[in-house]
């Protein structure tokens, strides 16, 4: 460990731009841009980066006073103790799961727009196969030892700014002044501006990597808050500048003619022409593929150190001899990447990944003062600036970004948040399982699972009279009939032998 | 007690098969086979929605058959 090679501050700033910098600026800006806000979308990416960078101060400053691995999971537990850690941790876990296959979805849109510029009639093979071709991906990435996976960050992100500037570059021969890039001072207005703030903020949460890099970087306490700031700043001017370019060459009406190529593709290809539609989607396929594997390793990261602590089971923590991964771990998390992925529901997974990130960053902003007053005296080589103003700031716009998309009755934002809380149920329950006595625990399983099945049938047979067309009735009441007989035999025996 | 053993049995099976079978109908409407998103009515911005619900239907329902099977037989 004492010859271990340690990153100045330039190769902390790549660590965290090379987290943030992905596939999600291929993916979020065609709905934000076309669907919901129109350039007023430039406005709530700016919104997005202030809401990063607050919280990236409170990581800073965790970051620097508790520099072990874990990240997240670690500030709050020594904050919070287990169940808040745990519960931070499965959020991580699942804004990575949808994620990565939200990066699996822009892997095969790209590959459609690459091969519609050569060869239309495989495009639509690419399109129709998409399914096929998500499964094959996270396959082949299972296979596959994620190894050099620093040296690829580094590529990758030398590659992206380098495209990006180009593509300013030769914005400048061209005359682009999109208008209404600041929102209308009305509720529904600003309800759109929070809802697109929030489905865009993905595009930035990527920047704590670093965090968890944090033990390779030299004087962490000094160069880990130093690169969070410097990387957030950049990324979001390069973001900014970036959207201001493709909403000035892609006009909103493009969407009415029926073009159904990404924003950022349509503006390459009208600033750049054929070769830049070419230079965008390698670079669209490239980091959406870098960021299914990313992805799965940090799942399976997250399961491993659960799984230490004991919440989850230890057949987690087996790691492939060959490979050197923890492959149980991978397997598991890729199956829910590809229930996701195939689904190929971009908007649904772009909220979904931002709702799960949004909660851990109000959970770090929470540790932040709960450590403040519990650890007075911990050695902070960083101290957040204006406390308490800036992590509180960061709760209020996390919890704003949370809500506004639902209030609007986004059915995308609704689905996603749905879900999320039933995935977070599931947490809840297995947490509860895992802490009990062992003795008793299948039968409290058994409880739990039956009281699970009687909620199931209640609900269906209430709903069914409202939902259910006239041909699915009686099966749909007999399903519920089941379910509720099945639940109170579950719940009878296990209770009595509980008692 | 005979009769509540053979119950649980029945119900176990009943539920294992409606789990199988719901797991089956996710599995089609994933890949839309047989054409069952239109026949179902399914927006596509809500087919993550119907798969989660489906998925852990058809979960929990094969956990609970199973658990009653095994009390039947015990």
């Amino acid at each position: 460990m004492a010859n271990e090679k340690k990153h100045g501050l330039s190769r902390a700033i790549i660590i965290g731009l090379g987290g943030a910098i992905g596939f999600e600026i291929f993916a979020l800006l065609n709905y934000a841009y076309f669907d919901l806000a129109g350039p007023s979308m430039i406005s709530a990416l700016f919104f997005c980066g202030i809401i990063n960078l607050i919280t990236m101060l409170s990581y800073s400053e965790l970051s620097a006073a508790l520099p072990e691995v874990g990240g997240e999971y670690t500030y709050t537990k020594v904050a919070f103790g287990g169940f808040i850690s745990f519960m931070a941790g499965c959020l991580r876990w699942l804004a990575s799961v949808f994620g990565g296959a939200l990066a699996a979805v822009v892997f095969v849109n790209q590959l459609g727009v690459l091969f519609s510029v050569f060869a239309p009639s495989i495009q639509d093979l690419v399109l129709v196969n998409a399914s096929l071709l998500i499964v094959g991906l996270v396959v082949i990435l299972i296979v596959l030892s994620i190894r050099g996976v620093e040296e690829a960050t580094t590529l990758i992100v030398a590659a992206f700014l380098a495209i990006f500037v180009i593509f300013l570059a030769m914005s400048l021969g061209y005359t682009l002044a999109p208008q209404n890039i600041v929102p209308e001072a009305s509720p529904s207005s600003l309800a759109v501006f929070f809802a697109t703030a929030a489905y865009l903020f993905p595009m930035f949460v990527g920047m704590r990597a670093l965090v968890t890099g944090a033990p390779q970087i030299k004087n962490p306490g000094k160069n880990v808050p130093r690169a969070l700031i410097l990387s957030t700043v950049l990324l979001t001017v390069v973001y900014l500048g970036v959207a201001y370019v493709a909403v000035g060459a892609v006009p909103l009406e493009m969407a009415v003619t029926g073009d159904e190529l990404p924003l950022l593709n349509l503006a390459a290809s009208a600033i750049m022409g054929p070769i830049g539609a070419i230079l965008f989607a390698l670079a669209g396929i490239i980091a959406s593929v870098s960021s299914v594997g990313t992805a799965m390793t940090v799942q399976s990261s997250i399961l491993g150190g659960m799984s230490r602590d004991g919440y989850l089971p230890k057949a987690l923590l087996k790691v492939h001899r060959r490979f050197g991964t923890r492959y149980i771990a991978i397997i598991g998390s890729s199956l829910f990447v590809v229930f996701f992925g195939i689904s190929g529901a971009v908007e649904f997974l772009g909220y979904a990944a931002s709702f799960g990130s949004l909660l851990v960053f109000a959970l770090v902003n929470f540790s932040l003062i709960q450590l403040r007053r519990k650890m007075p005296r911990l050695d902070r080589p960083f101290k957040a600036p204006f406390y308490p103003l800036t992590p509180i700031a960061g709760i209020i716009m996390s919890v704003l970004l949370l809500t506004f998309p639902v209030i609007l009755r986004d059915v995308n934002a609704e689905s996603a948040l749905l879900s999320s809380l039933g995935l977070v149920a599931i947490v809840l329950v297995t947490y509860y399982l895992r802490m009990v006595k062992r003795e008793v625990d299948f039968n409290r399983l058994r409880v739990a699972v039956g009281g699970i099945c009687f909620g199931a049938g209640v609900t269906l047979i209430v709903l069914t009279p409202v939902i259910a067309p006239p041909s699915l009735f009686i099966i749909m009441i007999l399903v519920g009939l089941v379910s509720i007989l099945a639940g109170i035999l579950n719940i009878l025996v296990s209770a009595r032998k509980i008692d | 007690m005979k009769i509540r053993r053979i119950l649980t049995a029945i119900t176990g099976i009943a539920q294992e098969v409606i789990g199988v079978l719901s797991g089956v109908l996710a599995v089609m409407l994933v890949l839309n086979i047989l054409e069952v998103q239109t026949v179902f009515n399914v927006p596509p911005e809500l087919l993550p929605l119907y798969l989660l619900i489906l998925g852990l239907f058809s979960l929990f329902s094969v956990i609970s058959g199973y658990f009653l099977i095994r009390e039947g037989r015990e």
